[in-house]
C-alpha cells in the first residue's frame, strides 16, 4: 500500500489541526515557567520534562485513533535497539524539539510531526507557537509557511557565501576521537579564513527549526550529528517539497536512511548541480567521521 | 539642561517602527548584489541601503534634536569620531547585516542615546518578527510599547549559574589571527564538560537583538569582541533597566565604556543579587582562553 497524494494531504491537515488547536497553546503556556525538577538525560544538558512525555502521549492518542493501522515512534517512547523504522506508514514525532530552549524560555521550541512510508518522509508539520510559524508539507503537495507557499528566491549557492546552522549539542566529552572535538574542528574549518570562510553560522537550538529555516531559504544549510529520526523526519519532507535536499553529514553519503544520525540539509532555489557541488565542498571541511 | 528621556524613547520608537522598519523588512533578502567592504572574500557586508537608512535616521533626529551629536556606523571615522559628554545619538541603521542579506529574520535597527557617555535611551526594532524593545534610564523597559514584567520573568528563570545558562556567541567577520583563536578556544571551554559546561549557545547574528533577548529573559549572557558602540548602545540601556550588567570580555574589565569593543552582558537576577552576577562573571572569565584586543 502506498498512500495517495490526497491521503497524505489529509494527514498534513490532521497535523495542522492538532498543532494549532492543542499542542501549540500547551507549549506556549508552559515555556520558560519554572521547572525546578527535570531529569538529566545526557550530561545534564539535554533536559527532559514530564510535559514532554505528556504531550507525546496526547499526540499518540489523537493520531492512533484517526489512523489505527499506522505505527508510531516518538522521542519519549523510543527504546534503543527495539524501535525500528519499517516500510509501514509510521508517525515519527518529537513532542518538544529544542527542549533547552523550552526550559529557558528562548522562543525556539516547537513540535515536529512527521509521517514516513517505505522508510522515507512523506508528511511533515512543525509548529513554533512563540513566533507563530507553522511549516508544513506533504509529498507532491508543496511546502508552506503558515498559509503561504514556500518559494525560495532563485540565487546562487556557494559555500563561502553561505549562512549555515550549527549547534553545540549535548555531547561534550573531549578527546581526539570524541564527536565533540570533531564537531568543533569542523566548525573551525568552516569559519577560518584559510578554510571555507563562510559568511556566518547561526544556532537556534532546535534541529527542526533549523531545517525549516533552510527549507524556506532563511539559511543556506544545516550540518548536524547526533540528532534522531524524530528531529529530522518532518523537516526533511518540508525541505524536499521546497526544493532542498538532505544528504549525509559525511563525504559521499548521497542517500541516507532517516535514522542516519548525521545529516546535511541544503536549501533549494538553485540547480541540483549547485546543491551537489555545495555538499561536496562542505564535506571536505568535515573533520572526521561522527560515530553514534 | 534636563532632557526628557521618555519622550526621546517615544520619538525613536515611532521612527523605528514607522520609517526604518518598513524599509528593512521590504529590502531584506532581496540584495543579491552587494559591495564587499574590502577584498572579495571579506565577510563584513555593507549595502547602499545601510547608508540610506542611516541618512534617514540622521535627518529625522537632527530635525527634532538639532543640538545633539550623532554617531552612526556608516558615518563613523576611525580615530576621529569620539563619544563626548554631550547628548549623542549612537545608532546602527541595520544591525545584523549578514542576516539582512541572507533573509535570516534577525536584522534590526538599533537606536541609542548617551549623556555623559552613559547609554540613557535604547530602542531596538526587528520588523521581521515585529518586535520593538525599548527603555530609557529610570523608566524601565517596554516590549511593543507595553511595560515589561521582567521581575516575574527573572523569577521563573531561577539562579544565574554558568553551567545552567544559555550563552550567545558570535564569531564575527574576522576569521584569522589572535582574536579568532581566542574566540574559538573560549567557545570550546564554555561548552566542554570539564570547564563551563553551559546548557548551550545560541547565535542570532545580531548584537542588538541578542541584548534585547537577554533583557527579555530569553538568554542568560552574551560574550563578544569586535563590535562597536552602535552595536551595543541601545541594548546596554535596555539591559541596565532590567537589572542586567555589562563588563568587558576579558578578565577584570569590571568598568568599561560603550566603546570598549569587547563585552560580556549578563542578565538581571531575582532581588538584584549582585553577588550572583559577580560570581557568574568571574566563572565566565575563567573560561576565556586568551585576550581579545581591537585597534
Amino acid at each position: 500500500m502506498v498512500l495517495t497524494k490526497q491521503e497524505l494531504k489529509e494527514v498534513e491537515n490532521t497535523f495542522i489541526g492538532l498543532l494549532k488547536s492543542e499542542i501549540g497553546p500547551l507549549i506556549k503556556s508552559y515555556t520558560g515557567t519554572n521547572f525546578h525538577s527535570y531529569d538529566d538525560k545526557s550530561n545534564g544538558v539535554d533536559l527532559v520534562t514530564a510535559l514532554d512525555k505528556q504531550i507525546e502521549s496526547l499526540i499518540k492518542s489523537v493520531l492512533s485513533s484517526k489512523y489505527p493501522s499506522f505505527k508510531f515512534i516518538g522521542e519519549e517512547t523510543y527504546v534503543k535497539g527495539a524501535t525500528i523504522i519499517t516500510n509501514d506508514p509510521t508517525f515519527i514525532v518529537d513532542p518538544i524539539d529544542g527542549t533547552t530552549n523550552f526550559i529557558h524560555g528562548y522562543p525556539y521550541s516547537c513540535t515536529s510531526l512527521g509521517l514516513a512510508e517505505m522508510g522515507r518522509p512523506v508528511v511533515g508539520a512543525i509548529f513554533n507557537p512563540h513566533l507563530d510559524q507553522l511549516f508544513h508539507a506533504s509529498k507532491g503537495n508543496g511546502a508552506f509557511l503558515n498559509d503561504q507557499d514556500i518559494n525560495v528566491t532563485k540565487r546562487p549557492l556557494i559555500l563561502q557565501k553561505s549562512l549555515i546552522a550549527l549547534e553545540g549539542g549535548s555531547e561534550r566529552t573531549e578527546g581526539s576521537q570524541a564527536n565533540f572535538d570533531k564537531k568543533m574542528n569542523t566548525y573551525k574549518n568552516l569559519l577560518r579564513e584559510s578554510g571555507a570562510f563562510v559568511h556566518g553560522f547561526r544556532s537556534t537550538g532546535s534541529a527542526a527549526m533549523n531545517i525549516c529555516y533552510v527549507a524556506s531559504g532563511m539559511l543556506d544549510a544545516y550540518w548536524e550529528g547526533g540528532c534522531w529520526a524524530w528531529d529530522v523526519c518532518a523537516g526533511w519532507c518540508i525541505l524536499q517539497e521546497a526544493g532542498g535536499i538532505m544528504v549525509g553529514g559525511i563525504r559521499g553519503e548521497w542517500d541516507i536512511p532517516l535514522n542516519r544520525r548525521c545529516y546535511l540539509a541544503i536549501r533549494g532555489g538553485c540547480d541540483q548541480i549547485e546543491q551537489k557541488q555545495f555538499a561536496e565542498s562542505f564535506w571536505t571541511h568535515v573533520a572526521g567521521e561522527l560515530k553514534y | 539642561m534636563t532632557i526628557d528621556l521618555s519622550s526621546i524613547e517615544k520619538f525613536l520608537c515611532k521612527l523605528a517602527t514607522e520609517k526604518v522598519g518598513p524599509i528593512i523588512k521590504s529590502k531584506s533578502g532581496t540584495q543579491k548584489d552587494y559591495d564587499l567592504k574590502t577584498g572579495s572574500r571579506r565577510v563584513d557586508i555593507v549595502t547602499a541601503i545601510d547608508k540610506q537608512v542611516e541618512k534617514l535616521i540622521w535627518e529625522s533626529v537632527r530635525a527634532q534634536y538639532p543640538n545633539f551629536k550623532f554617531i552612526g556606523e556608516e558615518s563613523y571615522v576611525k580615530g576621529e569620531t569620539m563619544i563626548t559628554d554631550d547628548p549623542t545619538f549612537i545608532i546602527d541603521p541595520i544591525d545584523g547585516t549578514t542576516n539582512f542579506i541572507h533573509d535570516f529574520p534577525f536584522s534590526c535597527t538599533s537606536l541609542g542615546l548617551t549623556v555623559n557617555k552613559e547609554p540613557v535611551v535604547g530602542v531596538i526594532y526587528n520588523p521581521h518578527i515585529n518586535l520593538l524593545v525599548s527603555a530609557s534610564k529610570g523608566n524601565g523597559m517596554r516590549v511593543n510599547n507595553k511595560d515589561y514584567d521582567y521581575k516575574s520573568k527573572l523569577e521563573s528563570m531561577g539562579s544565574l549559574i554558568l553551567n545552567k545558562s544559555v550563552v550567545a556567541l558570535q564569531p564575527g567577520s574576522a576569521r584569522e589571527g589572535k582574536n579568532f583563536k581566542t574566540k574559538m578556544a573560549t567557545y570550546e571551554k564554555l561548552l566542554s564538560c570539564d570547564y563551563g559546561f553551559v546548557h548551550g549557545f545560541r547565535n542570532l547574528g545580531s548584537s542588538a537583538m541578542t541584548m534585547a533577548y537577554i533583557a527579555m529573559g530569553y538568554l542568560d549572557s552574551y560574550w563578544d569582541g569586535g563590535c562597536y558602540s552602535w552595536d551595543v548602545c541601545a541594548g546596554w540601556c535596555i539591559l541596565k533597566e532590567v537589572g542586567g550588567r555589562i563588563v568587558g570580555a576579558n578578565r577584570d574589565e569590571w568598568n568599561i565604556g560603550v566603546d570598549n569593543r569587547t563585552y560580556l552582558a549578563v542578565r538581571g537576577t531575582i532581588n538584584n543579587e549582585s553577588d550572583e552576577q559577580t560570581k557568574y562573571i568571574t566563572d565566565f572569565w575563567n573560561c576565556v582562553d586568551g585576550q581579545l584586543k581591537y585597534d
